[in-house]
């Protein structure tokens, strides 16, 4: 049998997207994750891919936003939110009227709070299943995606989730593609107005810009003084490696064997 | 085999008494044979005074008469320390502080322990009214130190159903314990695919509008809960100072870990059955992934070849028998033995790998840039002057593929002592 | 009998030819519009032929001697031979001059024919091998049905047979000569070419000692203006008529190093793609080297359809046109004046600005261009780090100086900072009045530009102009050939206009002027390797060769040096684009610098130094002429040592290693 979704044609995504800071310079960007929610969107066979945006128009967020139009799109919904605002309900209601079968955002926004708690919010709201740190969808067939789940160090785990779901990328999703300046200075913003919702907590919060974090010291609870000498008059690590010149190749190998046995790299 | 360390007072004082007949002998049965003095062909006690002692941090050689150095016995140490720690218990605790440790690899990670302690400095913040720390633990675990971690109650909760990659079946539990108990915090830890997830869905449930990222806390008798809270925004580059709310998701290092004192971690049941739900996620379970196809970036374990590799296929089964990601220099990129997106370096990919193995590279600048953030690099070299035996930790000096076979030859015997062992 | 028959043969070739002109100006003008003063460009033309064009092609003498004797030969054959036997005035001189205009034709088609007896790879064969066989029937029965005209020989000799015999060669010339030059044949070189020279797109690169080396800005603001170009007729058509110039003579092919290094362009190869694409149809046709490693006959296009596919093939594939390093040595060698790299960039353009398709790590460089004005992603803050010791002069402070040191991208560069170094210590010991930009300088642009990133270009150009319109100074010194380049030849088109010096120039002329003073050379053996965007994009081959000279140098040449200089294949962003190839554009430069003994080369170009330093197991040390100048500084010997110490007010000069 085809896919159901097959039949009316094609899967409705909808990725929502943000303005992204350039963390060295600050200045407006794709937000990585959000481009890379972007691209997997667009890698989907037949699927029809909405972009969404809640946020103020203005010049800096306009080229950013028109980066993810770069990415091969003629329009992207544009919520008008004022700064500061929760965007929540906004999102929420275009999403409920839209009705999108899959909702693919970035896990964590570059500017504001970047809690990443809108799409667990947004999942809890529609009551919508949620899966994050994807980093393939393989297949979507009847109502059900099979999705790959990045695991650290290049691990994957295979879920089936239900449709509608929403689910979040990171860093280990594809890399997104070029924004080409053509498609982005073609494609239209269409501002859409919506309800907003102030975000008074937010208002009430200090915010600065972030301080280096202390790097934890190694303290040494010793009881006797001998093993606080020890601590004190231990070898700096690092500081030149062990080198076996003059080894027969067994020797060599043995040690190396050690070192990838304490590290526990061999499986 | 019991790994409780026998001590014999006798061979430890032969070994602390350079002088004793049988004091080399002893030595090189303590496995501590740092030989600095012997017996010469002539019947003479020969000495090399360089082998004694070890450097010390500032480069000069310090020498530790304690005998230590030489006979350092002493393995039931650590144990009788654990032992000694005072123990802390709590019989009817003011209030809970609910920790959901992430358990990666079915034990505390060091980010659980930091949260543990940060969970401590909530309980024990008024000695008047001390609170308990309550760890949730999901699934089978290894970990034996819960006491040691400061943990007062355990809820350990078991079954397929919270098994693997199950956020609704333990978003459920939590759910259920938060309304049998209403611990006054929830403390999660901000790591990925773990608290983070798990945290945030608990906080979307709840309703509770959680502190993320949160790395420093402090008193504060103005805010609600009485604690300020310091919490990472904007993708790192933003710290928001705001009083902590109920549910916090805290980075690594938020808290020194407990160490000084022991606990119960006296285990709890819930008062209810979890009612059994309808999951819409379902865990197919991990993929086996093909170490070779690993993005390099990703990658824990990196053997990289360079100009000096001469066998290749002797380098690839290398990598395949260890289970390593391939890797190559420059060079060997553009010398066509390699793939292009198989380059490490600032002009390739920047690799973040626990373990690099560096077969045949001398280390341009470029290369050793892009191997910065590399835990441990071991070099396989001819040259014992090239620039990667600097950055090395550890170095052979000789024929790369000798010592490639070598070590499959070595990894391919212990995997079978392993298959016939088991 | 051929008296009635010549005129007539004339006419339908001069007729058919004229049909032929026709359809050939049709398919150009399929292209877009481009502002050319007509009657200007063909006023000039001559000119730019004999000269010009005949300075290229005089390069190779024995070449230049057989067009001459052929072409003009032919040229005055053709004009005689319509009025002799078209018109019928054979009477007197202009028979006799008919016949030795093709007798000099027939010995110039011999050389052409030698020639093709064993020609080197790079000549084209196909129609290109029977063309001296053609020129051989056109001459030589030209001269023969001339003969009776002159009375040499009797009216009817040799009755119907000859005649016929005769007529048929003829025809098969005439066809090749006037048929063939507008309906396709090898002679429309002639044809195109000439009003390819008329109506070229770089009119002021004409004349002696110009140069046009700058790349055109595209129109952003008129939201309507293509980006780029996509199709054949996307080129102007001008454009269009150079690439129907072609002779495919196979000298840019013999030049190119992305060609030699085995990846997959060939100059001449895309040339007559383009031409291919202009008429629409297959390159089975094409009878030259095809592009390394790809045969010839799998590709096609048409007038409009696009050039590069977005997936699989078209007229051209993305790898050949990101495989050039922009180097210019095939528009050097190019006989007929074509603008490789213009039509390279143009086609470039539309694959980043339109199908955001920029390969490998260019992506990237370009994201980082426009996050941190800097191709490596670094700190904009953090550009002047590298001279934390030095304590240079920023033109914030000081508003107005004399030289303006631009440092470019190679400030970030652990290596172009010892020649950072290096030049500031030349600048200090000349006691030079100058200053940095400091932070507020940006890439030039450069790379932006040769990726097809016109957009990110003129955003860092303006950028960069209006920081520079803050301050008063003389000129603009840099080490960076690509930077000279650009902020000389590029920024004047949107408004910035300065008087910029590559530092090799500046210290030659500082010397000149008596303010530095060398020890003796002590070292080994030295080559020089010139930069392209400092000596083809510039013309500056002397100044670099007269600072090793004042150091007391001897430059042992390389056999490619010069205006023939091969590309290091760092320019274009070729590192950034990486295609694939056999050979790698650097190891062949290096194995050069081998050939000449030389144990050290001098360069003068971030891109080169780091190209060529990247060489495994070179024989040649690599040094920019600026650290080799820092080295050999001295005190002004006794008798201008009172005028340089009148200046020390300054701070001396710092020691750098």
């Amino acid at each position: 049998m085809r896919p159901e979704s097959h039949h009316n044609g094609s899967l409705a995504v909808t990725v929502l997207v943000s303005v992204g800071r350039h963390p060295l310079t600050g200045r407006g960007r794709r937000a990585d994750q959000d481009a890379r929610a972007v691209e997997l969107a667009r890698s989907l066979t037949s699927a029809e891919v909405e972009l969404l945006h809640a946020g103020r128009l203005d010049e800096g967020s306009e080229a950013a936003l028109r980066g993810y139009l770069g990415m091969g799109f003629d329009s992207l919904s544009l919520l008008e939110q004022p700064v500061g605002a929760d965007v929540l309900p906004a999102v929420a209601e275009s999403l409920e009227a839209a009705g999108p079968q899959l909702v693919i955002a970035g896990e964590r926004a570059e500017q504001g709070e970047g809690s990443g708690l809108l799409p667990y919010l947004l999942a809890e709201r529609l009551g919508w299943p949620l899966v994050s740190g994807l980093a393939a969808v393989e297949d979507v067939t009847e109502g059900v995606a099979t999705l790959l789940q990045a695991l650290p160090r290049g691990q994957r785990r295979r879920l089936q989730v239900r449709l509608p779901a929403i689910v979040t990328v990171d860093a280990a999703a594809p890399a997104p593609r070029q924004s080409a300046y053509g498609p982005a200075r073609r494609g239209r913003l269409e501002v859409q107005a919506a309800a907003v919702m102030d975000d008074a907590d937010l208002a009430q919060w200090q915010a600065q810009p972030a301080r280096k974090r202390p790097k934890r010291l190694k303290i040494v609870k010793a009881a006797s003084a001998r093993d606080r000498f020890k601590a004190a008059a231990a070898k700096a690590e690092g500081g030149g490696g062990q080198v076996l010149t003059d080894v027969a190749p067994e020797e060599g190998a043995a040690a190396i064997f050690k070192l990838l046995k304490e590290e526990g790299v061999l499986r | 085999m019991s790994d409780i360390v026998r001590r014999d007072p006798r061979k430890e004082w032969i070994a602390r008494n350079r002088l004793h007949p049988q004091h080399l002998e002893v030595l090189a049965e303590l496995g501590q044979g740092a030989a600095s003095e012997w017996m010469g062909p002539a019947g003479l006690i020969r000495r090399n005074p360089h082998a004694v002692g070890f450097m010390g941090p500032n480069g000069l050689k310090r020498i530790d008469r304690s005998g230590v150095q030489q006979g350092a016995g002493g393995g039931g140490a650590a144990k009788s320390a654990a032992q000694s720690k005072p123990l802390v218990e709590i019989e009817s605790p003011a209030f809970l502080v609910a920790v959901v440790p992430d358990m990666a690899g079915g034990r505390l990670t060091g980010h659980d322990r930091d949260l543990l302690g940060l969970a401590r400095q909530l309980a024990d913040a008024d000695p008047a009214a001390r609170g308990a720390v309550l760890a949730v633990v999901f699934g089978e675990h290894k970990e034996d130190d819960f006491e040691g971690a400061g943990v007062d109650r355990l809820l350990h909760l078991t079954g397929a159903e919270v098994d693997g990659f199950a956020p609704e079946a333990r978003l459920g539990a939590l759910v259920a314990m938060d309304r049998a108990w209403m611990p006054r915090h929830w403390l999660l830890p901000d790591s990925k695919l773990g608290g983070a997830d798990l945290g945030r869905r608990l906080a979307a449930r709840l309703g509770e509008r959680p502190a993320t990222g949160v790395w420093q806390l402090e008193a504060d008798d103005e805010a609600a809960m009485g604690w300020r809270c310091t919490a990472r925004g904007a993708a790192g580059t933003v710290d928001f100072q705001r009083a902590m709310p109920r549910l916090v998701l805290a980075l690594a290092e938020c808290a020194e870990p407990v160490s000084e004192t022991r606990h119960a971690a006296e285990p709890l049941a819930l008062p209810e059955v979890l009612p059994s739900q309808l999951s819409r996620i379902q865990d197919l379970g991990q993929v086996a992934v093909d170490p070779a196809g690993v993005a390099l970036s990703e990658a824990e374990f990196i053997l990289s070849a360079g100009n000096g590799v001469r066998d290749w296929d002797g380098f690839h089964h290398a990598a395949e028998v260890l289970g390593a990601t391939e890797g190559a220099s420059r060079v060997a990129v553009d010398d066509g033995f390699m793939a292009r997106d198989r380059q490490v370096g600032a002009t390739g990919t920047w690799v973040t790998a626990r373990v690099y193995v560096a077969v045949g590279i001398s280390g341009a600048i470029q290369h050793l840039q892009g191997i910065q953030t590399c835990d441990k690099v071991v070099a396989i070299n001819m040259d014992p002057g090239c620039d990667m035996i600097k950055r090395a930790d550890l170095a052979v000096i000789g024929d790369s593929a000798k010592v490639l076979e070598a070590l499959v030859a070595l990894v391919e015997q212990s995997r079978e002592e392993k298959r016939n062992a088991a | 009998m051929l008296d009635t028959l010549l005129p007539i043969l004339i006419a339908a070739a001069l007729a058919l030819a004229v049909i032929g002109a026709g359809r050939r100006v049709r398919l150009w003008r399929q292209g877009r519009p481009a502002r050319v003063p007509l009657l200007k460009g063909l006023a000039a033309m001559p000119r730019r032929y004999l000269v010009d064009l005949h300075h290229v092609v005089g390069r190779d003498k024995v070449m230049s001697n057989t067009h001459v004797a052929t072409a003009g030969g032919f040229v005055a054959a053709a004009a005689l031979m319509i009025l002799v036997h078209g018109l019928g005035l054979a009477e007197g001189v202009l028979g006799w001059l008919l016949l030795a205009a093709s007798a000099t034709m027939f010995v110039g088609s011999c050389f052409v024919a030698r020639r093709r007896r064993n020609p080197p790879s790079r000549l084209s064969k196909g129609p290109w091998m029977r063309l001296p066989k053609s020129l051989m029937a056109f001459s030589l029965s030209v001269f023969a049905v001339t003969l009776p005209a002159v009375g040499l020989l009797p009216e009817d000799f040799g009755g119907w047979v000859v005649a016929l015999v005769l007529s048929a060669v003829l025809v098969w010339g005439l066809g090749e000569m006037f048929f063939g030059m507008t309906w396709g044949g090898p002679m429309k070189h002639a044809f195109a070419g000439a009003l390819h020279l008329a109506f070229h797109r770089r009119a002021e690169r004409f004349g002696e000692g110009n140069r046009s080396t700058g790349l055109k800005a595209l129109d952003l603001d008129d939201p309507e203006a293509p980006l780029g170009v996509e199709t054949p007729s996307d080129f102007t058509w001008n454009q269009l008529l150079g690439f129907d110039a072609c002779v495919q003579c196979g000298r840019c092919e013999a030049m190119c190093p992305a060609f030699a290094a085995g990846q997959p362009l060939n100059p001449k190869k895309l040339i007559q793609d383009m031409v291919v694409g202009m008429a629409g149809g297959s390159d089975a046709a094409y009878a030259g080297s095809p592009y390394p490693g790809q045969p010839v006959g799998e590709h096609q296009g048409s007038a409009h359809g696009p050039i590069v596919a977005r997936e699989g093939k078209a007229l051209v594939d993305a790898e050949t046109l990101w495989s050039c390093t922009t180097c210019r040595a095939c528009v050097e060698e190019c006989p007929m004046m074509i603008e490789h790299v213009d039509a390279i960039v143009d086609m470039r353009r539309f694959l980043t600005l339109e199908h955001g398709n920029t390969p490998n790590k260019g992506a990237e460089v370009l994201d980082n261009l426009i996050a941190t004005d800097n191709p490596g992603g670094f700190d904009p803050g953090a550009r002047m780090h590298w001279a934390a010791d030095l304590e240079l002069p920023l033109m914030a402070d000081l508003q107005q100086v004399d030289v303006l040191l631009w440092l470019g991208d190679g400030a970030y560069d652990m290596r172009n900072q010892r020649t950072l170094r290096s030049l500031v210590k030349v600048l200090r010991a000349a006691d030079v009045d100058f200053a940095v930009l400091g932070n507020e300088e940006r890439d030039s642009g450069d790379v932006a530009r040769r990726l097809g990133d016109e957009a990110t270009f003129q955003s860092l150009a303006k950028r960069n102009i209006a920081t520079l319109a803050k301050y008063r100074f003389q000129r603009i010194v840099t080490c960076d050939p690509h930077s000279f380049h650009v902020l000389g030849n590029e920024y004047g088109e949107l408004g910035g206009h300065y008087e910029v010096r590559h530092h090799s120039t500046y210290i030659a002329e500082l010397y000149e002027a008596g303010r530095l003073h060398f020890k003796p050379w002590k070292g080994g053996g030295v080559t020089y390797h010139d930069p392209c965007y400092l000596g083809r994009y510039n013309g500056e081959y002397e100044a670099p060769r007269n600072v090793l000279k004042a150091l007391g140098i001897e430059v042992a040449e390389m056999e490619r040096s010069g205006f023939r200089s091969r590309c290091c294949g760092g320019g274009g962003g070729a590192p950034i684009t990486d295609i694939p190839g056999e050979r790698r554009i650097p190891d062949m430069r290096m194995k050069d610098v081998g050939e000449t003994g030389a144990e050290l080369v001098a360069v003068g170009c971030p891109q080169c130094t780091a190209m060529l330093e990247g060489v495994v197991d070179a024989t040649a040390e690599v040094r920019d002429i600026a650290e080799l100048v820092a080295n050999a500084l001295t005190e002004a010997p006794e008798a201008s040592a009172g005028a340089a110490q009148q200046s020390s007010n300054r701070p001396q000069a710092v020691e750098v290693a």
